[in-house]
C-alpha cells in the first residue's frame, strides 16, 4: 500500500528540490509542481478504495494516539487532497506559459509550499499540526497573493497578511487554552474529554478558533482582506486561493466546532452568518466593473452557500456542501484561469473593455460560459446538483428558520444570475473584430479539461454522490471519528 | 497578592495580547502595527509556556534518581513555543519585506494614505 504520507512528502520535497535544480536552470521549477501534483492525484486515486471501508490512521514516528502526530486518511480527507491535487494539477499546466517571467523558481517553489500546507491541515490529526500546516498555508499565499510586486499586488498581501496572522495568533491562544484544559493535543482525544470540562475558558477557546480559521474562511465579517487578495494575485493564484483554500479554512472551522467541540448548538448561528456572508457577497459582486474583484466577490457569495450546507448539521446537507466544494473549485478555478488570458488580450480588467472577446477567443469563452452557467447552477452543470442537494436538504430539515435561510439563498442565486449575465453579454457581443487569437495551448488544455469535468459531473452525479454521502457520513460521525484514532491502539 | 502570584503569567500575557492589538488598531505607521503583531505572538507564547510550567521544577530528563516525575515541567508546551517563535519570524520578515516594497510604491508607511482597494 502506497503510504499516505507520501500526499505531504512529495510537494514538500519537490518544493526544496526547486532552489537546487535552480542551479541547473530555473525553468525545471515548472514541470516539478507539475509532476508532484500528478504524482499526488495518482495517490489519492490509489487510496480511494482503500479507505471505503476504514479510514487509514498513520502514526508518525511510530507513536500511538495520543502521544504523537497522526495522520487521518479519512474518505473526507481524500475528497479534499483530491480537489487539491487535481485544481494544482491544472494550475501547474496553466502557468507553464503564464507565468513566464521574473522569479519563476520562486513561484513554483511557493506553489508548492502552498500545496503542502494545504493537504497538511486535511489530513492531520493533531491540532498544532494543524496549526502549523495552516500556516504553511497562509505565509506562502501572502508571498504569492504579491508575487507580481506591483502596488495593488503588495497592498493586498500586506492587508491579507496583517488580518490573517491576527486570525493565527487567535488561533494559537486558543490551542494554548485547550491544551490547558485538556492536556493533549491530539483532536480525538481533546474531542472524547471536552465535554467533562465544565470552564468558561471552553467558550472563549471556541471562539478564538472560530475568529481566527473564519479569517481564512472569508466568513462575514471577517473577509476584508479576500476581494483585495484574490484579485490581485497573478490569476493562477486567484484560482487555487479561491478553488481551495478558502474551502481550506471552511473545513478547519467546521472540523472543531463539529468533531472537537462537538458544539452542534452554534450550528444556526452558522447557518444565517453562512446566508449574511451570501447575500453580501452577491449584492457586492453586483456594483463590480472589475472582472476579477467580480469572481473574488462571487467568491464570497459560494463560500457562505457552502458554510450553510455545511451547518445544516444533516449527513445529506454535509454531502451537498462537498459537492458544492467541488463544483466550486472546478468552475471558478476554471473562471479564473479564463480570466487570466482574457485580461491579457483585452489589455484591460474592466467589463466594458471585454467586449468581443467571444469572436476573438471562441474556446476561452465558451468554456466560461459553461463555468458561469455552473456556477449560477443551471442544468446540465455541476452546479445544479450541488446546490439541488444543498436546498432539498434544508427544505427536509422542516424548520421554518431555515426555509426563510433558503428563501435568502435564491434571492442571492438571482442577483448571481443578473451579474453573471451582465458579464457574458459584454463577452459575447459583437464589435466587428473577429480575428481569432486564441489563448496558449498550455492554457486551454486546463480550461477544458475543467469544462468536460463540469459537465461529465454535471450529467452523472452519481460518479462521486456515492463517495460525498460517504464522506458526509465520515464527518458527522464523531463517535466514530474519536474511537477510531483511540482505538487505534 | 495570592491572585496576582497565581496568576501573574496570565495576567502578563494576556496584558501583551492586549496591548499588541491596541497597537494594530489604532497606530497608522505600517512599522509600528507589525511591532505590534510581534507583541501579540510574545504574548501567546508566554501564555502557551504557562501552560506547562511548574514552580521550581525540573527539566523533563531523568538525569539523577531522586527526580520526580510530579516535579518536572510539561515539555511540550515549550516544543509548541519553538514552532511558534519560527513561524513568527516568517510572518514577520515577510511582512517587513512587504513594507519595504510598499514603501517603494507609495513613499509612505501611512496605511491611511495607502488606500487604492477599496470595496
Amino acid at each position: 500500500m502506497v503510504n499516505p504520507v507520501l500526499l505531504i512528502i512529495i510537494p514538500l520535497t519537490g518544493a526544496f528540490a526547486i532552489p537546487l535544480f535552480g542551479f541547473i536552470s530555473k525553468y525545471i521549477s515548472k514541470y516539478i509542481s507539475l509532476i508532484s501534483t500528478m504524482v499526488m492525484a495518482v495517490i489519492v486515486g490509489s487510496l480511494i478504495p482503500k479507505v471505503i471501508n476504514n479510514p487509514i490512521i498513520v502514526m508518525i514516528g511510530g507513536f500511538k494516539p495520543p502521544f504523537g502526530i497522526n495522520l487521518v486518511v479519512s474518505p473526507l480527507s481524500l475528497f479534499f487532497v483530491g480537489v487539491i491535487s487535481l485544481l494544482g494539477f491544472l494550475v501547474s499546466i496553466y502557468a507553464i506559459k503564464y507565468i513566464d517571467d521574473g522569479d519563476i523558481d520562486k513561484y513554483h517553489l511557493l506553489f508548492l509550499l502552498f500545496i503542502t500546507g494545504a493537504t497538511g491541515v486535511v489530513l492531520t490529526g493533531d491540532i498544532f499540526n494543524l496549526f502549523v500546516f495552516f500556516e504553511i498555508l497562509c505565509i506562502s499565499s501572502y508571498a504569492l497573493v504579491a508575487y507580481n510586486r506591483d502596488k495593488d499586488g503588495v497592498e493586498a498581501g500586506i492587508k491579507y497578511l496583517i488580518q490573517g496572522s491576527v486570525g493565527s495568533a487567535f488561533i494559537l491562544i486558543g490551542i494554548a487554552l485547550l491544551y490547558g484544559l485538556c492536556g493533549s493535543l491530539n483532536m480525538a482525544d481533546i474531542a472524547s474529554q471536552i465535554h467533562s470540562v465544565n470552564s468558561p475558558l471552553l467558550s472563549l477557546s471556541l471562539f478564538l478558533f472560530l475568529t481566527g480559521f473564519g479569517i481564512e474562511a472569508a466568513i462575514f465579517p471577517l473577509n476584508g482582506w479576500l476581494p483585495d487578495a484574490h484579485s490581485s494575485a497573478p490569476s493562477t493564484i486567484s484560482a487555487v486561493l479561491s478553488g481551495f483554500a478558502i474551502e481550506i479554512g471552511l473545513y478547519a472551522v467546521l472540523r472543531i466546532v463539529c468533531t472537537v467541540f462537538g458544539a452542534t448548538d452554534i450550528l444556526h448561528f452558522l447557518a444565517g452568518l453562512g446566508i449574511f456572508t451570501l447575500l453580501i457577497g452577491e449584492i457586492s459582486a453586483f456594483k463590480q466593473d472589475d472582472i476579477k474583484r467580480l469572481l473574488a466577490y462571487s467568491s464570497i457569495g459560494q463560500i457562505g452557500l457552502i458554510l450553510f450546507a455545511f451547518s445544516l448539521g444533516s449527513p445529506e446537507g454535509v454531502a451537498g456542501g462537498l459537492f458544492h466544494i467541488l463544483s466550486h473549485a472546478l468552475s471558478k478555478g476554471l473562471l479564473f484561469l479564463a480570466a487570466g488570458y482574457m485580461i491579457y488580450k483585452a489589455g484591460s480588467r474592466e467589463i466594458g473593455k471585454m467586449k468581443g472577446l467571444g469572436t476573438r477567443m471562441p474556446v476561452t469563452s465558451f468554456c466560461f460560459l459553461i463555468a458561469t452557467f455552473s456556477l449560477v447552477g443551471l442544468p446540465p452543470f455541476v452546479g445544479f446538483p450541488s446546490k439541488f442537494i444543498i436546498i432539498k436538504s434544508a427544505l427536509s430539515t422542516n424548520q421554518g428558520y431555515f426555509f426563510v435561510l433558503v428563501g435568502a439563498a435564491l434571492l442571492g442565486t438571482v442577483i448571481e444570475i443578473s451579474y453573471f449575465f451582465k458579464l457574458l453579454q459584454n463577452i459575447f457581443s459583437k464589435t466587428g473584430e473577429d480575428k481569432v487569437d486564441e489563448a496558449p495551448l498550455s492554457a486551454l488544455i486546463p480550461i477544458i479539461i475543467m469544462a468536460l469535468i463540469i459537465l461529465a459531473v454535471g450529467v452523472y452525479p452519481e460518479i462521486v454522490s456515492r463517495f460525498l454521502h460517504l464522506a458526509s457520513a465520515n464527518f458527522m460521525d464523531r463517535m466514530g471519528y474519536i474511537n477510531n484514532i483511540l482505538g487505534a491502539l | 497578592m495570592e491572585f496576582i502570584e497565581n496568576y501573574l503569567y496570565y495576567i502578563a500575557s494576556f496584558g501583551l495580547i492586549l496591548i499588541g492589538l491596541y497597537i494594530m488598531l489604532v497606530k497608522d505607521n505600517l512599522i509600528k502595527i507589525i511591532i505590534g503583531l510581534s507583541i501579540i505572538d510574545t504574548g501567546v507564547n508566554i501564555l502557551i509556556i504557562s501552560m506547562g510550567y511548574l514552580k521550581k521544577g525540573t527539566a523533563p530528563i531523568f538525569s539523577r534518581e531522586s527526580l520526580l516525575p510530579s516535579r518536572m515541567v510539561d515539555p511540550v508546551p515549550q516544543a509548541l513555543v519553538l514552532t511558534a517563535i519560527v513561524i513568527g519570524v516568517a510572518i514577520l520578515a515577510l511582512a517587513l519585506t512587504l513594507a519595504i516594497v510598499l514603501y517603494r510604491h507609495y513613499g509612505t508607511l501611512n496605511v491611511r494614505k495607502i488606500r487604492d482597494l477599496k470595496w
